[in-house]
């Protein structure tokens, strides 16, 4: 047995603890399961069976467990997800800290082994508050007629994102040293990367989505929940039920379980390489460059796999297809965006959200993958050593240009490809041309990358995230205490502002290149403007900061 | 045996070990000295694999510890000068887990951890939790943790900085017996008397450079200040100084007592040169009573180092 796994259970599953941890699961689990099973077993009788028209309730056990499902895969999920989560980075983040990782990174085991034993040691008591509630588990779904293969679907794909979170907050571990700070960003890491950013799912970018186990759980579970006699799911749970059946993905559909475990699979694949490296040496970069460049090309894929029906034939998932979709005769509320400028909106919210990812995609890549300053003289050093003439351009001590020029490129051939797509079938039209719609994001999504390139590379931390806080969101804030103050007045003040921060440049410069959707002349002159003073900013930065860092690197 | 060659570590723009290069042979214990700040446990870091030189070479037993860190790890054994330990697992089990890691299966397991325990004097306390283990106790049990897997390298950072004087003595017998055993070893601190009764190599570090390295008599002569001989007199010689001006090995003869009886001079030579010198003095009946060769004192180089590394400073 992997001795990582042993000492989590000598450390974590001692007597006391067992007696302890095993009657807080119990109680705590006795009590929310009995609650909602006994709520939701009172079921109103059909009015056939009504006597002298009073309401009467019927006892029916298969009603009170499918209530209390949800509550126990809550508990479930709170132990192994939040508790579990939040112990694998605070202890990972604290024997960082104290040198303990350093006695294990020297032991002769592979990392691989290293990481599993990390992941299932830490959290053991966890894992067997977990193993208390399964009792409940089996009494709900013989009790409550769940179909035992939709069941296990479900668990794995439970199973599945435990993991994720886990690795998550150990890769979050190592890499934050403070403890305390490792736990709670490892929290909100978790909570931003697997609750936040699947609902961009509902701006069309679907795959987004299946990093939790929603789509299983609603796909798969949801439609078994329904009380006895019940045809049909509520409204919202309709919805719900079929958002998540299938997943459109370029020309095909594909079912919500597989599509999960992929996407899943790609994130633990990922940070995998990440802890990887991370134990290997302490002072690696997360990921090298051909690995960042590989995982950017897989996520181009997956925006490419999951935009393709919306640019090739104006469907979406989520609520913005279902707001393409609504129809005001059946509705009855009318339907502002069923009208000629409906795609275009459409358009510029899934391009926003698609360079705005890919903005996120390029921060996190350039901040790891380009050397920082100690790195960069490193690499410097050992070039003169060795007498080579270069840095190879893939090492971790070389420069960073290659790299972002590849991520620019990339982005903007996919969504090329994209726009190439929207222009074939007639879905949407447009007053740019084509080279325009494209040249014009992909110089500015190139430029915003050679600046960040250059200051990750002549700065250390507190220098380049200072930077980016000013440059990509000074900007965002200034416009809001403008707006504030007077939104009509200042707004040519605030297009101006905003278009010197790339989060904010995006959407207007893509709105700028549709201009059907511009009521007046002079809203169009005044965005000409502010994308002009956007443009500007972002050559200006890039070749400025670029001077700076051959400057330094002459020095 | 270790073979640090031309190690560079850079952190940021700070130099924390310059061209630094030594070997320690095995059956050796080679004790690294300096200030604090002079890249001691940079070195030792570098060595164990937990920190990447800017460039250099270093082999451990023939092993390049930047190409080939698997295989190395696997001879080091490594002791960091802060002791931290696993604060919910018994004694025992600390050591168990690493043996576990190490590849020791069943029965030669328990007696590996029974055995060093046994040797760092922390077999009555083996089921106590690592909590309740007082500062020296931890760093017995990670002398312990350290042993379990028998490594053929032993980096020990600060070993005797939270002993007792007894455990001190325990861990410097432990030590000359493992050297005994071909093990190579490497000590930082700044225990002075325990690197000298220790160790048979030192090297003096400071602001990440080697200053000195050899043994205390090599460094003594390199500094000139050699075996320090005393000679006592039954009556006084008067020929006596005249005698020893014509023995080019000695330098800096003095009178140290009053009454023509007590004489020092510096050796610049092995011990048999020192026989000879006397055998020679006894020749010209010279009245010795008294023939002390003493090894120059490591306080005393450390503190002319440092004063050396001062006027260098101020020069500059």
């Amino acid at each position: 047995m992997n001795p990582l796994v042993v000492r989590g259970g000598r450390e974590r599953l001692r007597t006391k603890n067992l007696v302890a941890s095993g009657l807080f699961s119990l109680i705590l689990c006795s009590t929310l399961y009995l609650a909602a099973f006994l709520d939701g077993m009172q079921t109103l009788a059909p009015a056939s069976q009504l006597q002298n028209g009073q309401k009467e309730y019927l006892s029916v056990p298969a009603n009170g467990a499918r209530e209390a499902f949800p509550v126990l895969l809550i508990l479930q999920g709170f132990y192994l997800m939040f508790l579990g989560t939040g112990r694998v980075a605070s202890v990972t983040a604290e024997e960082k800290e104290s040198g303990l990782l350093d006695y294990q990174r020297m032991t002769p085991m592979s990392p691989s082994s290293k990481i599993l034993g990390y992941l299932f040691g830490l959290p053991a008591r966890e894992y067997f508050m977990f193993l208390l509630t399964l009792p409940f588990l089996a009494h709900c779904a013989l009790v409550g007629k769940i179909p035992l293969g939709n069941l296990l679907h479900l668990y794995a794909a439970f199973s599945c994102s435990v993991l994720l979170y886990h690795l998550t907050a150990h890769v979050i571990g190592l890499v934050v040293s403070r403890p305390r700070a490792a736990s709670w960003v490892a929290r909100l890491a978790v909570l931003a990367l697997y609750v936040f950013l699947p609902v961009l799912g509902q701006a069309g970018i679907s795959f987004l989505s299946f990093l939790t186990i929603l789509p299983t759980y609603f796909g798969k579970i949801l439609p078994h929940l329904l009380a006895e006699g019940t045809e049909n799911l509520g409204r919202f749970e309709g919805q719900a039920v079929a958002f998540w059946r299938g997943v459109p993905f370029f020309t095909e559909t594909v079912s919500p379980t597989t599509f999960t475990f992929g996407m899943q699979g790609l994130f633990l694949l990922t940070l995998f390489c990440t802890a990887y490296r991370k134990w290997r040496l302490d002072s690696l970069p997360a990921l090298s460059k051909p690995l960042g460049i590989a995982l950017f090309l897989v996520l181009q894929f997956l925006l490419l796999g999951s935009l393709w029906p919306f640019f090739s034939h104006g469907v979406a998932s989520g609520l913005l297809g279902q707001a393409l979709e609504l129809d005001p005769a059946k509705t009855g509320f009318p339907n502002h965006l069923k009208n000629d400028a409906q795609p275009a909106i459409a358009m510029i919210v899934v391009q926003s959200t698609f360079f705005l990812l890919n903005l996120a995609a390029l921060l996190l890549l350039t901040n790891v993958c380009c050397p920082n300053p100690h790195r960069r003289l490193k690499g410097m050093q050992r070039k003169e050593k060795l007498s080579l003439s270069k840095v190879p351009s893939l090492a971790d001590e070389a420069p960073g240009a290659v790299l972002v020029i590849s991520l620019s490129l990339i982005a903007t051939c996919v969504f090329g490809c994209l726009r190439f797509l929207a222009f074939s079938p007639d879905q949407f039209h447009s007053a740019s041309t084509y080279l325009n719609a494209v040249f014009l994001p992909g110089l500015i999504f190139l430029l915003t990358a050679l600046s960040l390139r250059a200051a990750r590379e002549q700065w250390f931390n507190l220098g380049f995230w200072g930077y980016v806080g000013f440059v990509w969101l000074t900007p965002i804030l200034a416009c809001l205490v403008l707006a504030v103050d007077d939104f009509w007045g200042n707004s040519q003040l605030m297009l101006h502002l905003a278009s010197l921060s790339p989060l904010t440049f995006f959407p207007q410069l893509i709105t700028y290149l549709s201009p059907d959707l511009i009521p007046g002349e002079a809203q169009f002159v005044d965005l000409s403007t502010s994308v002009e003073t956007g443009v500007i900013a972002a050559i200006s930065q890039a070749i400025i900061l670029t001077i700076k860092l051959f400057q330094s690197n002459r020095s | 045996m270790i073979e640090v060659t031309d190690l560079k570590i850079h952190y940021g723009d700070q130099v924390a070990v310059d061209q630094l290069s030594f070997s320690v042979k095995s059956g050796s214990i080679f004790g690294l000295i300096g200030p604090n700040g002079a890249g001691k446990t940079s070195a030792i870091r570098a060595i164990a694999t937990l920190i990447e030189p800017t460039y250099g070479e270093i082999l451990v037993n023939g092993f390049s510890v930047l190409h080939q860190p698997e295989i190395a790890r696997g001879l080091i054994g490594y002791m960091p000068d802060f002791p931290p330990v696993y604060e919910n697992l018994k004694t025992w089990e600390f050591c168990d887990l690493f043996a576990h890691a190490y590849g020791l299966k069943g029965e030669q397991r328990k007696a590996m951890v029974l055995q060093c325990l046994r040797a760092v004097g922390l077999e009555k306390n083996m089921n106590a939790l690592c909590k309740t283990l007082s500062r020296g106790m931890r760093q017995r049990a990670l002398l312990a943790k350290t042993l379990v897997h028998e490594p053929s390298i032993l980096l020990l950072d600060e070993p005797a900085a939270n002993l007792d004087p007894k455990s001190r003595i325990e861990l410097r017998n432990v030590l000359l017996s493992l050297a005994e055993k071909g093990k190579t070893i490497l000590i930082s601190s700044h225990v002075l008397s325990e690197i000298e009764d220790t160790c048979d190599t030192l090297g003096f570090m400071k602001d990440g450079k080697m200053t000195l390295c050899g043994s205390l008599e090599e460094i003594g002569r390199q500094k000139g200040k050699g075996t320090c001989l005393k000679i006592h007199l039954s009556r006084p010689a008067p020929s006596l100084p005249s005698i020893i001006e014509k023995i080019p090995s000695l330098s800096a003869f003095e009178e140290t007592g009053s009454g023509g009886t007590k004489y020092r001079a510096f050796l610049q030579g092995t011990e048999s040169e020192a026989e000879q010198i006397l055998a020679q003095l006894i020749q010209v009946e010279i009245p010795v009573c008294g023939f002390i060769c003493e090894k120059p004192r490591i306080e005393d180089l450390f503190l002319e180092l440092e004063a050396d590394g001062n006027m260098e400073s101020k020069a500059l």
